[in-house]
């Protein structure tokens, strides 16, 4: 990860790309609306983006299942706040013992590989038969789901600090608990970073799992409820919501990663 | 662009021929090549018809296709796309079906049962009345009959929806949220109904619903370009299906094993399922209150019209058709022509 090849992000976006963007987004958009037109399948499969606008302005406006659009993405946005602050923080200092003490590695190593390749709807039922069915069995898988690649890419992180950082800071006298906070964790932090953003990503695709249950309000909540009565327009509006507040939330952490970390790339 | 373009030629191919592999070759005249069906575990006469190998037997130059769902809302995705012929699915289901922005071309042939005892509101001891529910939480699975049920209960008792705290849960979910106390009460069906029954109260079951007008069913649907082209296939499907409905009064004991049999559930307990349920024989189907007669439609009509004001009020349908639209729904002409003799 650390060598990997990586563009610039320093450099603003050029007008080029942009351009580009958009064009590929109108492209897309005219492909759409073009499917929708000749009526290939019924609307109930491809509703035309002009449906789906409506739909946008409708929830919006006059809400869905009693909330509005709005409402729905702030509880699932808080959910994944509470989860990924839970994830990360647990996943930080997991993956600083993991990586730090070897008896730790051998005890806990392979339990966050396993909780990292478990589907998150296969311990859902547990989850809610524990906590319940308010927020506790959401904010509980999405810890879940956003501590281990944290964890791993802490771990990994801290193993791959080179010997003479460690070396010279103990010859200049730091303590014990120097060496971790001061030398380890600023040199592992471009990966943590990384791995942050994994853990935000997969925690996004795990809020739609978290609200099957008892999901209204959230956004995963209305989308599934929409699928339920065949709003298809419903269920696309919420998809592109998704999407593109994972979007933004992926921007703001890269932003984070530029002032946190600005040596990235050139250590 | 020359991509795109060969991009859209090839999903038009498919979804033509996605479209034409729907039985085109009679084997006999009015019957399909083969007869696709939706059906979902439900211990009524669709079960003891599948069991007893009926339709294949009075079929034999068709391909009977069974095909498991587990909510009338996937029955109707089948039908939109044209993967199923002949489906179960709820009231609630059919009602969002017929209504706009659906419009699914199916028509109604065949009520398989009312729902009457096998669905209720069970809530804590000491809850008795439905007016004390208000500031309660209730669970209920959304779109379903059952959520169709609590609302109408709710209704009743004048309480607005936003007086309770309705939540969404699946029936596992619902055992789950009981147990641990995290809700009054739910609107569910059986088995998990029977499981609140323990230490829970029953404050209304469907079939006291029922009794007041507000009826919930699980309703055949047959795509109405099957029942135009293959009319005697449907006449023959009609005919088992009162079969099964015959056997469940004459002969309890083998309807109980034939269902037990498709559930994994021993007779006694397939029995008593099957008990909880009002099944409607030919002649019941054709009486005023369900489905009715080519000159008169029958009043079930009404009650999936008020089906659609409810989903319109809950904003799960674009607007709610007219009578008519159900009227016209209900398969009177096939389901006379079936029973034209008896």
């Amino acid at each position: 990860m650390r060598f990997a090849f990586r563009a610039d992000p320093r450099r603003g976006m050029t007008a080029k790309p942009a351009m580009l963007r958009a064009g590929a987004v109108l492209v897309l958009l005219a492909a759409w609306q073009l499917i929708a037109m000749v009526r290939i399948w019924p609307p109930v499969f491809v509703p035309e983006p002009a449906a789906v606008w409506r739909q946008l302005v409708r929830t919006s406006t006059e809400g869905y299942s009693g909330y509005t659009l709005a409402e729905h993405l702030l509880v699932s946005l808080r959910r994944i706040l509470l989860g990924c602050l839970y994830g990360v923080t647990g996943g930080i200092a997991l993956g600083l013992l993991i990586g730090i003490v070897p008896t730790v590695r051998t005890l806990l190593g392979p339990l966050v590989t396993f909780v990292r390749t478990l589907p998150p709807l296969a311990y859902l039922s547990l989850l809610v038969i524990w906590f319940g069915i308010e927020e506790e069995p959401k904010i509980w898988l999405l810890l879940l789901a956003s501590l281990p690649p944290v964890a791993v890419a802490t771990a990994e992180a801290v193993r791959g600090v080179h010997e003479d950082y460690l070396n010279a800071a103990r010859s200049l006298g730091a303590s014990r608990w120097e060496v971790p906070f001061r030398v380890v964790l600023p040199s592992a932090l471009p990966e943590i970073i990384t791995g942050i953003r994994v853990a935000v990503g997969v925690a996004y695709t795990t809020v739609v799992a978290a609200e099957t249950v008892n999901g209204v309000p959230g956004i995963g909540g209305m989308v599934r409820d929409a699928q339920r009565y065949n709003q298809t327009d419903v269920v696309i509006l919420g998809i592109v919501v998704i999407g593109l507040s994972g979007l933004l939330i992926d921007f703001l952490l890269q932003t984070l990663d530029r002032r946190l970390v600005p040596w990235r790339g050139r250590g | 662009m020359k991509p795109l373009l060969k991009a859209l030629a090839l999903v038009a191919v498919l979804a033509v021929s996605a479209c034409g592999s729907g039985g085109e070759e009679a084997a006999a005249p009015g019957t399909p090549a083969k007869l696709r069906i939706g059906y979902q575990l439900i211990p009524n006469g669709d079960l003891i018809v599948k069991d007893q190998r009926w339709l294949e037997q009075a079929l034999p130059g068709t391909e009977i296709v069974w095909s498991k769902f587990d909510s009338g809302g996937d029955v109707n995705t089948a039908m939109i796309s044209g993967a199923i012929d002949i489906g179960l699915a709820g009231s609630s289901p059919v009602t969002r079906g017929l209504s706009a922005p659906l419009n699914i071309p199916y028509q109604i042939p065949w009520i398989f049962d009312v729902i009457g005892d096998n669905e209720a509101l069970v809530v804590r001891k000491e809850i008795t009345e439905a007016k004390a529910l208000a500031g309660k939480t209730i669970a209920t699975p959304f779109s379903s009959t059952s959520h169709y049920s609590l609302l109408a209960v709710l209704a009743e008792a004048g309480l607005a929806e936003s007086d309770v705290k309705i939540v969404d849960l699946e029936p596992p979910d619902i055992q789950a949220a009981w147990q641990r106390g995290d809700i009054d009460g739910a609107y569910v069906w059986t088995p998990i109904l029977a499981e609140l029954e323990k230490d829970g109260a029953v404050l209304v079951t469907s079939r006291e619903l029922a009794g007041r007008g507000k009826l919930t069913a699980d309703l055949a649907v047959v795509r109405t370009e099957f029942a135009r082209q293959y009319p005697e296939a449907l006449k023959v499907w009609l005919r088992q299906q009162d079969r099964a409905v015959k056997l469940a009064r004459t002969d309890n004991a083998a309807a109980a094993a034939a269902i037990g049999r498709q559930l994994n559930l021993s007779p006694a307990e397939a029995g008593r399922q099957l008990g909880q349920l009002v099944l409607l024989d030919a002649a019941e189907q054709r009486g005023p209150d369900y489905l009715g007669t080519p000159e008169a439609p029958g009043k079930f009509a009404e009650n999936l019209h008020s089906a659609a004001e409810f989903l319109k009020s809950q904003q799960k349908v674009d607007a709610v058709p007219e009578l008519s639209v159900f009227q016209k729904g209900l398969a009177t002409r096939e389901l006379a022509d079936a029973f034209a003799g008896s």
